[in-house]
């Protein structure tokens, strides 16, 4: 554990910088020094998988852990936490690759609420790590730092004994630690970096060096093809004119151009009640006629960021062209915590109506996707209805293979 | 955030810190875990937090001159795995039962005894081994025995412009054994009860010692000599545990009857503390007292 480095006296009044590293991504905040580091990861980060229950240290809901030891993220102030690495419970596994603590949870049943879970994961990840060898009569006592009031902890012993039992060896570190922007929201009146920033960006001429990607998994991979009816000379137009291209993505607005082929501007989308407003910057990185590359990094108002790079390439395919998407989206915070499915239906949905405003564009009509998300309804129900029609197909192949499995079942004894 | 506002001053040194405690209303920060939920609920409200933890001299742990030195920001769990810490068993026996592992992680030793909760365990400790504070403030350092250190519930002999920056702790001599318990309603919960236990035997016969917490508004010492030696008179020389506990069982209950000067509370009344007081000691010297003889032996106390 290293220490922190010195820090000159802030008033109470006054914001402390301090930068940690939070499951794999070094995020600096400014903060007041009376912030816990369980509401700078719920508030600030928007990482609400750390619960905060008693938050004075009795009952065990924010544990985390802190240069790989579990603490209390209620009795630790956010500024002590400089230099040091924190992983939540969000780094610990991923949907659709959970830890194997998670997995063995899930399979014992050992939460009911689910209040106390992500406490007793990382308070139980600590104790495997560090007490590999630990027996199944001492895990009550070793549990004892985090409250369960459903459960009576039988299941949670279960849990935690069984992966115990299979790890002796070591157990496998978090999983979901790649490296990640967390563009945190900064609530009004609570530290204005992240304003000032934003201020700084909005001047013609000032934008970052880069948009760095973070490492690892992509939340979401889109891979579209959408056959245009424009010509490669119309498709080459609409990707030499960003401002145009901005417009044929439904939601989407184009604010500002701030010189070096940077770009700010805001996007929309609206699925039934979920409303999400991201504000952000873009960086085209390559503009030929038959090819558009460039990265995007945002912030939404509730929580959450979202960076991508997208590629699209268009190839002569018959009279128009064949219009090729890639996009790889990393998403943190409160937008996460959305099935990585559905996220990526709806980024595929948004990008075949994309590739719809282009062909308008590309024609010279208006794109008519506009500012507005007017799509909303229509991609929440174009990505229920792919998912329904995948179900079905999923069911159809289940019965399949289950008439293949009954054809090579032993016979009965009424049989025999 | 439920802390009141206070300003933050992290010093990168043992004099920065001292300028900084010289102010009006200043408090150390240093693990934390005790201060933190005292300023959660708004018990304390200080202006200033000292968070001393990127002081380096402050964050060392040795062996030297017969004694373990622990520095202020040395981490409780630090010390719980160090092999250096091993010289002083005591410490090994007691703080499994500080807090919790998530407690023991950023909690501090040193931290645990300026806070000087009653019921604490390791103000019992130092107070067992009679441990040597050093205490730092701009015109010096001083040492100051855990005899004259602890002065009542959550204070002690420090002054507010003064730093507890290091407690020595006596590493064990051959011939002793040491024992430690406590009773809580639950495993990491304030003691109800408990005792640190230190058995010295030489050619001259065994000299034993105890601290008890959680009985009184700081740890009381005795020394339980005579007790032991008068049950080893009756047992004989070659004693089993339960057996010599048996014998200390009358002496221990007086022993209670002694230390516990606590008006009791919601969870356990003064009378009920001194069964408790009595068990634990009876259980805990017997168990020092054969570890003092058998070293090799190694039995679990607690």
């Amino acid at each position: 554990m290293s220490l922190p480095n010195a820090y000159a006296r802030t008033e109470a009044d006054e914001t402390v910088d301090v930068t940690m590293t939070v499951n794999g991504s070094e995020v600096t905040m400014s903060l007041p020094a009376r912030v816990t580091l369980s509401d700078a990861l719920r508030d600030h980060l928007g990482l609400t998988g750390t619960h905060v229950g008693c938050e004075h240290g009795i009952c065990g809901m924010c544990t985390i852990l802190v240069d790989g030891q579990a603490s209390r993220a209620c009795l630790l102030f956010a500024v002590q936490l400089d230099g040091a690495e924190i992983v939540t419970v969000e780094g610990l596994g991923r949907q659709d690759d959970l830890h194997p603590l998670q997995e063995s949870f899930s399979k014992h049943h050992a939460l009911q609420c689910g209040f106390c879970t992500p406490g007793f994961l990382m308070s139980s990840y600590d104790l495997l790590t560090h007490e590999p060898d630990v027996a199944t009569d001492d895990l009550p006592g070793e549990l004892s730092g985090v409250l369960c009031r459903c459960t009576g902890y039988r299941n949670i012993i279960d849990a935690v004994d069984e992966v115990a039992n299979a790890h002796r060896a070591g157990l496998p570190g978090p999983g979901n630690c790649a490296q990640r922007t967390l563009v945190g929201r900064t609530p009004a009146g609570a530290g204005t970096s992240a304003t000032a920033e934003d201020a700084q960006v909005a001047v013609p001429g000032h934008h970052p060096d880069e948009i760095a990607l973070p490492s690892g998994e992509p939340t979401i991979t889109v891979d579209v093809t959408s056959q245009l009816e424009s010509t490669p000379e119309e498709v080459a137009g609409v990707f030499h004119d960003i401002r145009l291209l901005a417009r044929c993505l439904p939601g989407a607005e184009l604010t500002d151009e701030l010189g070096d082929d940077w770009y700010r501007g805001r996007a929309r989308i609206a699925l039934g009640p979920v409303r999400l407003s991201f504000d952000g910057i873009a960086h085209v990185l390559e503009q030929r006629d038959d090819r558009l590359t460039l990265k995007a990094q945002g912030k939404d108002t509730g929580g959450g960021g979202a960076q991508a790079e997208i590629v699209m390439t268009a190839t002569p395919s018959g009279t128009g062209v064949s219009l090729h998407a890639e996009a790889r989206v990393f998403l943190t915070g409160r937008i996460a915590s959305f099935g990585r499915s559905l996220a990526g239906d709806v980024s595929r949905r948004m990008f075949e109506d994309f590739a719809r405003g282009m062909d308008r564009a590309a024609a010279g009509a208006e794109p008519d996707v506009g500012a507005k998300p007017p799509g909303a309804v229509a991609i929440l129900f174009g990505a229920l209805s792919d998912r329904a029609r995948t179900r079905y197909r999923n069911l159809r192949q289940r019965s399949r293979d289950h008439r293949r499995r009954d054809g090579r079942r032993p016979p009965s004894r009424d049989e025999r | 955030m439920k802390p009141a506002p206070f300003a933050y001053v992290r010093p990168g040194t043992t004099e920065d810190v001292l300028a900084e405690l010289g102010r009006d209303g200043a408090k150390v920060l240093a693990g934390g875990q005790s201060l933190v939920p005292v300023l959660a609920m708004r018990l304390g409200r200080p202006s200033t937090l000292v968070d001393i933890n990127a002081v380096p001299e402050l964050n060392r742990m040795s062996r030297t001159d017969g004694h373990l030195r622990v520095g202020a920001t040395v981490r409780q769990r630090q010390v719980q795995y160090d092999d250096a810490a091993a010289a002083v068993p005591l410490l090994r026996l007691a703080l499994p039962w500080v807090g919790h592992r998530e407690i023991r992680s950023r909690g501090t030793v040193c931290g645990s005894i300026a806070h000087a909760d009653p019921s604490a365990e390791l103000p019992a400790v130092a107070s067992c081994l009679d441990a040597t504070m050093v205490v730092t403030s701009a015109g010096g350092a001083r040492e100051i025995s855990a005899s004259e250190f602890f002065t009542g519930a959550m204070s002690t002999a420090v002054v507010p412009e003064e730093l507890l920056t290091e407690v020595r702790f006596p590493v064990a001599a051959d011939g002793e054994g040491f024992g430690f318990g406590e009773i809580a309603r639950r495993h990491g919960d304030f003691a109800l009860a408990g005792v640190a236990v230190r058995v010295r035997t030489t050619t001259a016969g065994p000299e034993a010692r105890i601290s008890c917490f959680g009985i009184s508004d700081h740890p009381v010492t005795r020394d339980v000599s005579p007790q032991l030696r008068a049950a080893l008179d009756a047992t004989g020389a070659e004693p089993d545990g339960s057996g010599l506990g048996r014998a200390l069982r009358d002496h221990a209950v007086a022993i209670a009857d002694d230390v516990v000067d606590t008006g009791g509370d919601a969870h356990a009344s003064a009378a009920y503390r001194r069964q408790l007081v009595a068990g634990l000691v009876s259980r805990h010297v017997a168990r020092a007292y054969l570890k003092s003889v058998r070293p090799n032996r190694e039995g679990e106390s607690s």
